[in-house]
């Protein structure tokens, strides 16, 4: 298309730059500026409270990585994201395969699991606390009422299970996003495949192992590490559940930085730790953009 | 595609029930509580007992919340416009044209999903502050059409490749500007993927908290999800029957485009990722 001309004007390229404009535009305000201008915050003492503020060299990563808190942060923030990540990846495998059946209803089903996914986070949260809660929640009641417990649990004051429960909340919301992509995978299995491994003999188990996985690679790989990347930047579910707490039970990365910069005013510190945890980001991201291009 | 042997059956009704339970039995139970009468928010009856929609009223007729709501519409319909503008834009001009720069202005969109959003959020807040933009809706505005583009982009993108050129170049012979052929020719037959987007850019911006949070210290122009944190976090004893209420209240408008919208929704959710 190179080398029209439209009245004489514009060049077909100066039209093609013109239309990408807007976009550059807002993705430079809002991404390209704000990221290096965070990176060079971060090896500064600058505050919320105070305009001034002095270069200080390395001293907000020595900070960071000498604090044992922050080894926790990062240790929670890895067990979120895996557990996070897996469990509705694993259920929605699953539930896309019930769906995939193709019974009465299950397209009203698949409907209505992803309204889970649809509503806001802080919705989801206030559920989740709720069941959770520790005087009057439906889960106290209902492991009461089958006797598995004989006092109430405070699921979200515990240290140990606060975080589980955190998990659960963001598996129930992400469940069905995995459920849409792989369900979508399983339709995009070649049923003549698995038509001639039958004639062979083979089994459920077989055709599962040896068809159906083998044909979903790309879009398993895909929705982990798409999943994964989600999870590292996971804000809402946490903080309306225990705004990271109890004791730092359940601060991630993204609670940390939040915390650091807009609770404790200390933008540099916070600075450091984004800046540390984009480098982890970039891994995943760099896997991802290298798959989707050999898929190309 | 599996066999129905008895091991299926099972694996598929064990499946069905537990994680039909798991997936719908919460919602419901929200439903439940908030329809109960507040003296029996407590009570365990699943739908069984008195019922009434006195909460659901209680939260429709705060005139806090009510403005929270219209402050989330506002900021949703118009960033969810603003990012299909932009987004059609940018991919109609990385489809037909060719230019210096395109490859890796496409990876940089395409990147932006990947930086952690609260690290930008520093710069953002202090530059909004700068600019005297903190408790407008402009902050929130432009970082939502950020957060839609890349997958507006990719997603648009493959419409506007399946566009043939000749399509495009007879238009030019007969005499159309760049501007005719965008808005006669090629974006028609878009809609359905512009529609995709709006959708995902409105429900992006409907549900989001940390920015939300963050850039709208005004609260007469506080959106939704954290006016429904600092109003009910952090209370003395917690209200869980208006908070349920509130929690169906936000989650209503985000559901009926969903309900109405569901084919170009699911379109636009999983055509970002797998696309290409």
């Amino acid at each position: 298309m190179t080398g029209f001309r439209n009245g004489g004007r514009l060049t077909d390229r100066q039209v093609g730059v013109l239309l990408v404009l807007p976009g550059v535009a807002v993705f430079i305000a809002v991404i390209l500026y704000p990221f290096i201008s965070a990176i060079a915050m971060s090896f500064t003492d600058r505050s919320l409270l105070n305009p001034n503020y002095d270069v200080v060299g390395f001293e907000n990563y020595m900070k960071v990585f000498s604090d044992p808190y922050f080894l926790q942060t990062v240790w929670t923030t890895i067990v979120f994201v895996v557990f996070s990540t897996l469990v509705p990846f694993t259920l929605g495998l699953i539930w896309a395969i019930v769906l995939n059946q193709g019974f009465r209803g299950s397209e009203f089903l698949r409907g209505v699991t992803l309204v889970n996914w649809i509503i806001p986070g802080t919705a989801i949260g206030f559920l989740w606390s709720w069941i959770f809660n520790g005087q009057y929640g439906i889960l106290n009641a209902l492991l009461m009422k089958l006797g598995l417990i004989d006092q109430n649990l405070s699921f979200l004051g515990d240290t140990t299970s606060a975080l589980v429960c955190v998990i659960i909340a963001r598996s129930w919301q992400m469940l069905p996003w995995y459920m849409a992509f792989l369900l979508g995978g399983l339709q995009g299995v070649p049923l003549e495949r698995i038509e001639a491994a039958r004639i062979d003999g083979a089994n459920n188990l077989q055709v599962f192992r040896y068809i159906v996985i083998p044909g979903m690679r790309q879009i398993f790989f895909l929705v982990l590490i798409l999943g994964a990347i989600g999870n590292l930047q996971h804000f809402d579910i946490p903080w309306t559940m225990t705004q990271g707490g109890p004791a730092r039970a359940t601060t991630t990365l993204s609670i940390e930085v939040y915390r650091t910069a807009f609770k404790n005013w200390k933008l540099g510190q916070a600075a450091t730790v984004g800046t540390i945890w984009a480098i982890l980001l970039l891994v995943f991201s760099i896997v991802y953009l290298k798959q989707v291009k050999e898929s190309d | 595609m599996f066999q129905k042997t008895l091991a299926f059956k099972i694996f598929f009704t064990v499946s069905l029930i537990l994680i039909g339970c798991f997936v719908f039995l919460p919602l419901l139970w929200m439903i439940n509580t908030a329809l109960k009468p507040s003296d029996q928010t407590f009570s365990l009856y699943f739908f069984t007992g008195p019922l009434t929609l006195d909460n659901i009223i209680g939260i429709l007729t705060d005139k806090t919340i009510m403005n929270y709501l219209k402050n989330s519409l506002i900021v949703s319909f118009l960033s969810s416009f603003m990012a299909t503008l932009v987004s059609s834009f940018a991919a109609y001009s990385f489809s037909k044209f060719r230019y210096r720069g395109r490859k890796i202005v496409m990876g940089a969109f395409m990147m932006s999903q990947a930086f952690p959003q609260a690290i930008l959020l520093l710069s953002i807040y202090l530059m909004m502050q700068r600019f005297g933009l903190l408790g407008s809706y402009w902050s929130l505005l432009i970082s939502y059409v950020v957060f839609t583009l890349p997958v507006g982009t990719w997603t648009l993108k493959g419409y506007f490749d399946g566009i043939p050129d000749s399509l495009i170049e007879s238009a030019k012979i007969d005499g159309a500007g760049n501007l005719r052929i965008m808005t006669r020719i090629v974006f028609p037959m878009a809609v359905p993927g512009m529609v995709s987007i709006a959708i995902y850019g409105f429900v992006w911006s409907w549900n989001d908290l940390l920015y939300a949070m963050t850039l709208v210290t005004d609260p007469a122009r506080r959106t939704l999800a954290p006016g429904l944190v600092m109003t009910y976090l952090g209370e003395a004893s917690t209200n869980w029957a208006a908070m349920m209420s509130a929690s169906i209240v936000a989650a209503i408008p985000v559901t009926l485009i969903f309900i109405f919208l569901q084919r170009y929704f699911i379109a636009g959710l999983t055509s970002g990722a797998v696309k290409e």
